[in-house]
């Protein structure tokens, strides 16, 4: 039974390792040896070798390799700052879609209003649009959602704009400075939800700004130089003024 | 298999009508990300053949009887198109679709860590819009390019591929007049980097050293089409990360 | 599923209306990119691919022979059809023919057929006995929003591609189908309280409803369409009827312009 086999393997474990510096990997390729390394996510472990789980750049840090996401759906996690919009209301609870495989669960309980049972709709109706907490996460993903705390309510105005869900980290930037920047530029209150949608509130110009930036963002984001891309929209934005 | 025997496959040079080789491919293409509105896609042509397929999820499983969970299932539909074949096909599902759908759900299964999304599914749309012999495999080959493009976790990437017999000779990837007159067909899933199947069917007459020659060209063939469906997703991507 | 509106999105999309603007910034009358791709499917006899934007549908040609109706012994049939099946996006399901698709469907169907670019006696081949079954299919493999102007443009061009096989069925050699005409449509949906041409799929999403007018070589009107919740004036009606005789002179140069190709 020759085609048994792994003959196909030899040539192909090589694949990974081509000498560029960032590397693109594939799920299946092999990444290199385990040994003295620990497994991040997006890479198992096989016979001491590491494979790729997912599409996206190969990353080693802290002898931990892993494989930053080319494309990835949002999976909640409990602290999240999520931007939700009401699906549907019972009498004692909302549930949300924050973009995610499964609703949120908002309890009256965790709403910032002291809501009699019955009366959630007086508060929140379906398609309105929420900033909330996830305040846990089960293992089968039921996820709870919480207002209560700083800063989390009702969104009234402003426009919901969607980002790649493996880019929020990028937009906001270390310390949110990359986020404190797209505010000064457009002059518009902006906040990131991790879970891919940001929130924007000001002037329509401001407001047209940002979309055309995040657009830019999701074009080109998993290729361009990010610093490069906010340099260039700082100037576009002197262009316009 | 149709008929046997009266119809001439091979030339008398020892190729094939199309002027392949008995272990050649039929030319394939493959494009990654070519579905705005799905998650994931792929567009793979193989010969005359062309699969589109959109992935969507995870998301939550509807309705809830099908939910597992430990687990996501994976929700293909196999359809091919009413233009695609020479004999217009009535929309909606028939027996042999239902089947193929079945078969590379529980292939593409073996390949994705489905165990990370308990009670979700995956939506595995293949849509076939010209057929010439052989479309289950390519429409296994896009599924798994698309699955990658949508960034869905999966311990390798998986090939269709089919080798059969014509004339009682053994050869690779079988075209519609092949199809049609040869005596076997053997189409596989393999996982290009693992050298394991994932999908098997096999319809016809082979002896077991025939069976083998055709699995040797099936694992020949699955590393070159691995090498293009690699390179389709990183032509997708190029020009380097932030 | 029923599609979840962000109250926000209706919101901004009532502002953006007062300011005259789009949220990607097109004009109200302004389209997308447009483009089209005849030939392009192997088994089909006709075959046409259309995006418009993120929109991408394919339209195929097959014929049947088949016996004429009673009532028209000496005519053959002309039949469309639009499958949206889940591969077209999130929100779709699988199942039988969802209204929708009935829908769209035949209205295409309808303008094609009553702009008479078609002659059903042409599609004759033995009175009472034989005539050409022309159906085409159309299939949209990406809903981005205004999937009824690319689904009309797909299925007239794919027509005028098309060629009878009558070898394969043993009547005759094989010879392009007559199509005299390029019937073009132009879709126009209430988006912020007013009408925009070519809506996108967010401008659906927070829309209302819609209306759909196809055009003759002429200028003339072959078919209308209201579809979804809402009603329309006499004066809003006389506007978009303008813009749609341009709209769709310009799809039709296309259409000449991929045939001259």
């Amino acid at each position: 039974m020759g085609w048994r086999l792994g003959r196909i393997g030899e040539n192909r474990m090589s694949q990974g390792q081509t000498g560029a510096e960032q590397r693109l990997v594939t799920p299946g390729m092999a990444v290199g040896p385990s040994a003295g390394m620990r497994a991040g996510s997006g890479i198992i472990a096989k016979n001491d070798e590491f494979i790729a789980t997912r599409l996206g750049w190969l990353q080693t840090q802290h002898n931990t390799v892993s494989v930053n996401p080319i494309n990835a759906a949002y999976m909640p996690r409990s602290g999240d700052l999520v931007v939700g919009v009401v699906a549907e209301v019972r009498n004692n609870l909302w549930f949300l879609n924050i973009n995610g495989s499964f609703q949120g669960l908002l309890p009256m309980s965790l709403a910032p209003w002291k809501v009699e049972f019955g009366a959630a709709r007086i508060y929140m109706d379906v398609g309105d649009v929420v900033l909330a907490r996830v305040q846990e996460v089960d293992e089968c993903h039921n996820v709870v959602l919480t207002m209560k705390g700083v800063g989390l309510r009702k969104l009234n105005q402003g426009a919901v704009l969607d980002v790649p869900v493996q880019h929020v980290d990028r937009i906001r930037g270390a310390n949110n400075e990359r986020l404190q920047t797209l505010r000064d530029l457009s002059d518009c209150r902006i906040m990131v939800g991790e879970n891919g949608r940001v929130w924007v509130d000001g002037s329509s110009d401001g407001i047209a700004w940002t979309r055309n930036a995040l657009q830019r963002v999701t074009n080109e984001g998993h290729k361009t130089d990010f610093d490069a891309l906010m340099a260039e929209l700082e100037q576009l934005n002197k262009g316009d003024a | 298999m149709g008929g046997y025997g009266d119809v001439q496959l091979l030339r008398d040079d020892g190729k094939r009508l199309d002027g392949r080789a008995l272990d050649e491919l039929r030319p394939v293409t493959v494009e990654a990300g070519v579905l705005p509105a799905a998650d994931g896609s792929a567009r793979v042509t193989h010969g005359l053949n062309v699969a589109v397929v959109a992935v969507y999820g995870p998301m939550e499983a509807h309705p809830r009887k099908i939910q597992r969970q430990d687990r996501a299932v994976i929700d293909v539909r196999y359809n091919m198109a009413p233009f695609s074949t020479s004999d217009r096909i009535r929309p909606g599902f028939n027996r042999r679709s239902r089947e193929i759908s079945k078969v590379t759900a529980e292939a593409l299964e073996s390949v994705v860590l489905v165990e990370r999304f308990p009670r979700s599914k995956i939506r595995v749309e293949i849509e076939i819009l010209a057929a010439e012999a052989g479309t289950r495999c390519v429409g296994i080959t896009a599924a798994a390019v698309a699955l990658a493009d949508a960034g869905i976790p999966m311990r390798d990437l998986i090939v269709g591929v089919a080798s059969g017999k014509i004339e009682d000779t053994v050869v690779l990837d079988l075209d519609k007049a092949e199809d049609n007159y040869g005596q076997a067909d053997l189409p596989v899933g393999i996982l290009p980097n693992t050298g394991e199947v994932a999908f098997l069917q096999m319809d016809g007459d082979l002896s077991p050293d025939e069976f083998n020659l055709a699995m040797e060209y099936n694992f020949k063939a699955a590393g070159e089409i691995h090498d293009i469906m690699v390179e389709a997703l990183q032509r997708r991507y190029e020009g380097g990360e932030a | 599923m029923v599609d979840l509106v962000p109250t926000l999105l209706r919101q901004e999309l009532s502002r953006l209306a007062d300011a005259d603007q789009r949220l990607d910034g097109r004009s109200r009358w302004g389209s997308r990119d447009v483009t089209l791709e005849t030939d392009c499917l192997y088994n089909a006899e006709g075959s046409a691919k259309v995006t418009i934007g993120g929109t991408i549908v394919y339209a195929g040609v097959k014929f049947e022979l088949r016996t004429p109706w009673p009532d028209r012994p000496a005519q053959g049939s002309l039949m469309c059809g639009a499958e949206l099946r889940p591969v077209a996006g999130r929100k779709y399901e699988p199942g039988p023919p969802s209204p929708q698709s009935i829908e769209l469907g035949r209205v295409v169907d309808r303008g094609i057929r009553e702009s008479g670019c078609i002659d059903m006696a042409e599609l004759c081949i033995v009175p009472g006995e034989k005539v050409w079954g022309v159906m085409i299919d159309l299939h949209v493999l990406s809903d981005q929003g205004n999937i009824f102007d690319a689904c009309g443009l797909a299925a007239i061009a794919a027509l005028r591609t098309a060629v009878v096989p009558a070898e394969r069925f043993d009547v005759g050699e094989d010879h392009t189908l007559s199509v005299n005409g390029t019937p073009i449509m132009a879709s126009f949906t209430r988006v912020g309280g007013r009408y925009v041409l070519d809506a996108s799929e967010e401008e659906e999403l927070g829309g209302d409803e819609r209306i759909h007018i196809t055009l003759g070589d002429k200028g003339h009107l072959h078919s209308l369409q209201k579809g979804l919740k809402g009603v329309f004036t006499p004066a809003e009606f006389a506007e978009i009827f303008e813009v749609a005789q341009t709209r769709c002179v310009e799809l039709r140069k296309l259409v000449a312009e991929q045939e001259a190709n």
